[in-house]
């Protein structure tokens, strides 16, 4: 995947005004701060010696000492102009503020008070920066993101702790399938986002990666144990695995929005417009979640059973609500409610 | 100079030159003098090239002005003056840019990551040190991709630009073109809202981006309206019933539905006119948006009955009643169901 142009080009500047008035920097160091791979910086180096003022003769160009270079030291000895960064512009600005207070606003109360000041300062500091550019501040309220945190205080202090300090947490977790159990889990990550929030860990209990929803953690403590894994991948997202049972479920073209938005194996379209999903099932509780929620578009199921457990006790449900004429339920299949199953919701 | 001079390296040449030229660089020297220019094999090619890049330039925050001749007004020249790209003086520590680069992991819209890694790589020469990653530590903020909408409403609002569009009504499904002053943009819940004056019917609306079919168009030029002062987008949003807070009243069976209970507020009296079966609890649940709590009391089914409101009751009962459909849908439905609703 090549770099776009203006990308590279942001970096270039970069590089000749962050090393203008350095007296020499590791290439190692200078890749770590601009977040790239040493081979790049030196990439980077060919293409800034070869660049300058019309004529291009030797004065006119960029220049760095190159013994330093040869020992692994960047040091820059002629920058012709380019010593000043560069500016946000204002949807750059626009980007880091919004995030910027979304965090401030959702996790600041649970930040001890050396983190709520960085986060503080930066936000004063960009918005300091971006005050002329944006005219009248406007940038303040043009993008307002409220991130949903909406586990429990304590818990949320909890784990921000355990985080903090590299230590296990003990848990208290309600699952999909609607089961309470007690875990140990090593903290990895508080994953906040805008519609919910989890903590991705290792569980002990299970033995297994798993994320976990932050309104269904019912308590957490901070134990003394230390933790003892580490993320292995920083995609926190849903991995069903090819050992999962494969579900297909035919469905009206009005769901098309579940084809996009569930974890399918295939899609195989219909004549009609309607389309067929094939999906890896990690939990039966989720699979009958889906069906419920996908109900007026199901067309088909394969296997059936999940979806005749959903309809019984849908049934069952009803007549609580007096909408449902009195038939003792006897539908087949609803001795498989509470299908016992160890696997957690993600 | 090689024939096939990467762009980044020929914008770099152009950059340097025009800051560095004592006035103004006509086009003609630009072209005669710039490494990665003296190739273009006419002028309209040439012209071409240098249009699209000085849109880069000012794309990066480098504008590149037109300098007209004390001579001939019509004989343009050009130049960059370091003054009008160049960031305030300030300095971050290795903590703040930490905290910039986890802001900058926020997005999933690829307009608006592009836009924050390219911040942080300009913040990132005024940083004293390398980024420190565990500042914050654990912190991982993700927001759902807004979708092709958000980019042109943004540059929209932050230029006061008017803006059109095509929107589905919520209530009626009906397809309307909008032409809206874009005040603010909103994200709540995994969903994006626009506030803004709607120019028809004369009064601030809030318009949610899904619901607006195919693309955004800007109108006129930038400035052309004023955010009043007065303007309140999260109280419209709240007032939208977009986001209004609401009290749901539960009955739950003993023992289930532990997530809605850890989320109840207080214990309700049992109404007068409800008999809860025996050892079931009475619980109240906070809520903003009905069709997601619908969804999840559905899920329940028989575990949790909806007390009230009553739009969330019917709701859920028409969540139940398509439920129950499944059993016909595939194939092995006791006769006489499904009849209902």
């Amino acid at each position: 995947m090549a770099e776009r142009t203006p990308e590279r080009l942001v970096r270039l500047l970069g590089l000749v005004a962050y090393l203008d008035g350095r007296t020499g920097v590791p290439v190692d160091e200078v890749a770590r701060h601009f977040g790239v791979t040493s081979a790049q910086v030196l990439r980077d180096i060919d293409t800034l010696w070869v660049t300058g003022t019309p004529g291009y003769f030797p004065d006119d160009l960029i220049d760095f000492d190159a013994d330093s270079l040869e020992s692994g030291v960047v040091r820059i000895t002629q920058v012709r102009g380019m010593a000043r960064p560069l500016r946000l512009g204002t949807r750059e600005a626009v980007a880091l503020l919004a995030a910027l207070r979304a965090l401030a606003e959702a996790v600041g109360p649970s930040l001890d008070s050396a983190d709520a000041g960085v986060l503080q300062s930066t936000i004063d500091l960009i918005t300091a920066a971006t005050g002329s550019a944006a005219a009248t501040g406007s940038a303040a309220a043009t993008v307002d993101v409220q991130l949903t945190v909406d586990g429990s205080p304590q818990v949320l202090t909890a784990a921000r702790t355990a985080l903090r300090d590299g230590r296990r947490l003990h848990l208290r977790y309600v699952d999909a399938a609607d089961r309470t159990s007690e875990r140990d889990v090593d903290p990895w990550q508080l994953v906040t986002g805008d519609e919910r929030s989890y903590l991705a860990g290792w569980c002990h209990t299970v033995g297994g990666e798993r994320l976990f929803r932050l309104d269904r953690i019912l308590a957490a403590e901070v134990t003394t144990t230390p933790v003892v894994t580490r993320q292995t991948r920083t995609d926190t997202g849903f991995h069903p695995s090819a050992s999962d049972p494969l579900v297909t479920i035919i469905l009206d073209r009005r769901a098309r929005w579940a084809a996009e938005q569930l974890p399918v194996e295939s899609v195989v379209e219909l004549d009609d417009g309607g389309f067929e999903v094939a999906i890896r099932v990690t939990s039966p509780a989720w699979l009958r979640r889906l069906l419920l929620r996908l109900a007026p578009w199901v067309r088909g199921v394969e296997p059936p059973e999940a979806a005749l457990d959903a309809a019984a006790a849908a049934r069952r449900a009803l007549a609580a609500y007096g909408d449902e004429p009195a038939v003792v339920d006897a539908a087949p299949g609803s001795e498989r409610l509470g299908t016992s199953d160890s696997s957690v919701d993600g | 100079m090689s024939e096939s001079l990467p762009p980044a390296e020929r914008l770099l040449n152009l950059v340097i030159a025009l800051v560095n030229t004592p006035g103004r660089m006509t086009k003609e020297q630009i072209r005669t003098s710039v490494a990665g220019y003296e190739h273009t094999p006419s002028t309209e090619a040439f012209e071409r090239m240098f249009e699209r890049d000085k849109d880069t330039l000012r794309e990066l925050g480098v504008p590149v002005l037109t300098v007209a001749s004390p001579a001939h007004g019509d004989d343009l020249g050009y130049r960059i003056d370091s003054d009008a790209y160049a960031l305030p003086p300030m300095q971050l520590t290795a903590a703040q840019l930490g905290v910039l680069a986890l802001a900058a992991e926020f997005w999933q819209d690829q307009a608006l990551r592009t836009d924050a890694a390219r911040a942080l790589v300009k913040l990132s020469v005024v940083g004293v040190s390398a980024p420190q990653t565990d500042a914050i530590a654990g912190l991982a903020p993700r927001l759902h991709p807004a979708g092709p909408a958000l980019g042109p409403l943004l540059d929209a609002a932050e230029g006061r630009q008017l803006v059109s569009f095509t929107y589905r009504a919520a209530s009626t499904g009906d397809v309307l073109e909008r032409v809206v002053e874009p005040w603010s943009l909103l994200a709540r819940r995994g969903g994006w809202y626009l506030v803004g004056r709607d120019t028809v019917r004369d009064a601030p609306r809030v318009f949610r981006l899904s619901r607006i079919v195919g693309p955004v168009r800007l109108l006129g030029s930038p400035g052309a309206f004023l955010v009043p002062v007065d303007a309140d987008p999260r109280s419209l949003l709240r007032d939208s019933g977009h986001d209004e807070l609401r009290t749901a009243r539960f009955a739950v069976a003993p023992d289930r539905a532990g997530a809605l209970r850890a989320r109840a507020t207080a214990a309700e009296e049992v109404p007068a006119d409800l008999v809860a079966p025996e050892g079931w609890d009475l619980i109240a649940v906070p809520y903003t948006r009905t069709g997601d709590l619908a969804d999840e009391v559905a899920a329940y089914t028989d575990a949790v009955v909806v007390l009230g409101p009553a739009g969330l009751r019917e709701s859920v009962v028409r969540r139940l009643r398509d439920a129950v459909r499944l059993a016909e849908v595939v194939g092995s439905a006791p006769a006489g169901e499904g009849t209902h609703g």
